[in-house]
């Protein structure tokens, strides 16, 4: 038949489907059926923490359980630079925190935001000391909440 | 888990009427299909209504808005003859070797269904933006306006459009609280929704088999491997939305461009990536079908209100901030290195390059026959790159962060019509018989 005759064109038509199907198949995703997925359940669970977890979730979590949706609350961390884990550390506070106003004490370009550390109700420490006048409302995971 | 799967089948159920209300045709795998990503939608606009007006949501009033919004449907009806659109199924029957590639692409989704559903979700942009933003408005119970105008949070691109984060809501709500345990399960949905449209679109032109390998190289793309961000839901209606245009265009189907209509507003609802790739449809079909081209305005209503609501509220969106045109330029003098990151960081470029080649390996006819998702495709490229072109960040670290998301947006209609068109001419199909001896023209 002249519409189905094997040519050189067609040889070629039929290695680009085959290519297309046999490319399409994700053979990674399929493995995940026959593996132990324990060890990377626990990878994924930390990975969005990192050298973080678990205890600046459970840290975020505990602020959250002694504030009140509305209340600002200003985060005070290790890293002083937004690239080198302020970013982070404010982004996860605000995730955690969804229903207060989380204010960040770094910009993006590195300025201090000393005002946001002052109009907040609540700070909280994360491995940082906290002042010494400051009111303790909780403690725990490596961190403090204070208030005025 | 239980609580998750009852808020999706919630969606289903209020899209598998709103379906049959626009489309009484619909049957089986598009029924199907359509009922979750119509059920998707209609919980979206309902409960955007509702922060429209201030009104804080609760089930029942989403309920009652949903229903309302269902019964519009019916006024979008088109009475049609009963079949697909004149056109009968493509001919054949299902063969063990059919069965085995839908046990394929079954087993596809299953994995998929794991992965999604491993932990938590994880990815830095489900908490720093899609989950985030769901989770203030479900604390809020409607948009956040403070949270959204604040200028703290707008790494958070509070600009973006609510679908997705309002579905994610839908669910917290039915879930009686937060929990990002299983809401990975809303990408696996999607997954299965587009691959049922695929596979009912392509059953139209083409046998049991083929239609079953055309679903089968869209599955590992339809599962977004991007959890818990806009993109599964994205490339679902999108993908869908393209392709019921293109079948519209093809099949002369009202009913398949009113789905389409209504699919791309839905797509412009998820991502600013979805709002673009409604103006590429809109571009090629007036390069393509003009008369399709004001068919589009279900999307135009669809997205409207968003589009209104965070030009009033002054919502910035960091591609068009400061001097663009200066960026513009900057860029450009860079093009040769932005290109050759493009290329290196392409995903699945053996996948590409056996698209690429089936389209220049078809004969002209074939090619013209499928020139609206070709020009799709291409106008949508040239979005992203001038995107790239214009950015505020550091180029490469905003196309490395990016590109590979992004190209995948397109795979799914690109990968239907060139293995239909290839399928169609090997197999001696309805356009095969003079395609060869015109492909030179």
């Amino acid at each position: 038949m002249e519409s189905t005759r094997i040519t050189p064109r067609r040889a070629l038509a039929f290695a680009c489907l085959a290519v297309i199907i046999v490319a399409s198949v994700e053979y990674r995703l399929l493995r995940i059926l026959f593996i132990d997925r324990t060890a990377l359940r626990a990878a994924f669970a930390r990975s969005a923490d990192t050298g973080w977890y678990p205890d600046y979730p459970n840290f975020l979590r505990g602020v959250a359980a002694h504030t009140a949706p509305g209340d600002s609350i200003a985060i005070v961390v290790p890293p002083s630079k937004w690239d080198d884990g302020y970013a982070y550390a404010y982004y996860r506070a605000s995730y955690f925190l969804a229903g207060r106003e989380v204010l960040p004490l770094v910009t993006p370009k590195d300025a201090v935001v000393m005002s946001n550390f002052r109009r907040a109700r609540y700070a909280a420490f994360w491995r940082v000391k906290p002042p010494a006048n400051a009111r303790v409302v909780w403690q725990g995971n490596g961190g403090v909440l204070v208030t005025r | 888990m239980t609580p998750v799967l009852l808020a999706i089948a919630a969606l289903f159920a209020y899209g598998v009427p709103a379906t049959l209300m626009l489309d009484p045709r619909a049957r089986g795998a598009k029924l199907a299909g359509l009922g979750l990503l119509y059920g998707s939608g209609i919980v979206f606009f309902a409960m955007l209504v509702l922060s429209v007006f201030d009104v804080p949501w609760t089930l029942p009033l989403i309920a009652t808005i949903a229903f309302l919004l269902a019964a519009t449907f019916r006024a979008l009806r088109i009475s049609l003859p009963a079949g697909e659109g004149g056109r009968r199924p493509g001919e054949g029957r299902v063969t063990g070797l059919t069965v085995a590639v839908h046990a394929l692409t079954a087993l596809t989704l299953i994995s998929y269904a794991f992965y999604a559903t491993l932990a938590p979700l994880w990815e830095w942009d489900f908490w720093a933006i899609w989950g985030l933003k769901a989770r203030v408005f479900f604390e809020h119970r409607g948009l956040d306006w403070r949270f959204l105008s604040s200028e703290w949070n707008t790494f958070a691109h509070t600009d973006y459009p609510q679908l997705v984060t309002f579905n994610y809501d839908f669910i917290a709500l039915v879930c009686g609280g937060w929990n990002d345990r299983w809401l990975g399960l809303l990408n696996v949905a999607f997954a299965i929704a587009l691959l049922l449209v695929v596979y009912s679109l392509a059953r139209r032109e083409a046998s049991p088999l083929v239609a079953a390998l055309a679903t089968l190289a869209c599955a590992a793309t339809a599962g977004s491997r991007y959890v818990g961000l806009a993109e599964g839901a994205l490339i679902a209606f999108g993908g869908a939305g393209v392709l019921m245009v293109r079948a519209a265009i093809v099949d002369d189907d009202e009913a398949a461009m009113r789905h389409g209509a209504l699919l791309l507003g839905f797509a412009a609802s998820c991502k600013n990536e979805g709002v673009a790739l409604l103006v590429a449809v809109a571009i090629a079909l007036t390069l393509v079908s003009r008369r399709w081209l004001l068919r589009l305005w279900p999307s135009v209503v669809i997205i409207a209100p968003w589009m209104l609501l965070r030009a009033f509220h002054h919502l910035p969106t960091d591609l068009v901030e400061g001097n663009v045109v200066a960026r513009f330029l900057t860029h450009l003098r860079g093009i040769g290195a932005i290109v050759l990151d493009l290329s290196l960081t392409l995903v699945d470029p053996l996948l590409w390059v056996a698209l690429i080649a089936g389209v220049l390996v078809l004969p002209n006819v074939a090619r013209r026959r499928e020139r609206f998702v070709l020009l799709v495709v291409a106008i949508q490229l040239a979005f992203y790159i001038a995107s790239y072109l214009v950015t505020p960040h550091d180029v490469h670290w905003h196309i490395s962060t990016s590109w590979t998301r992004l190209t995948r947006h397109l795979i799914v209609p690109l990968t239907v019509v060139v293995v239909l068109a290839l399928a169609n001419w090997l197999g001696g199909g309805e356009d095969a018989a003079h395609a060869e001896a015109r492909s030179e023209l």
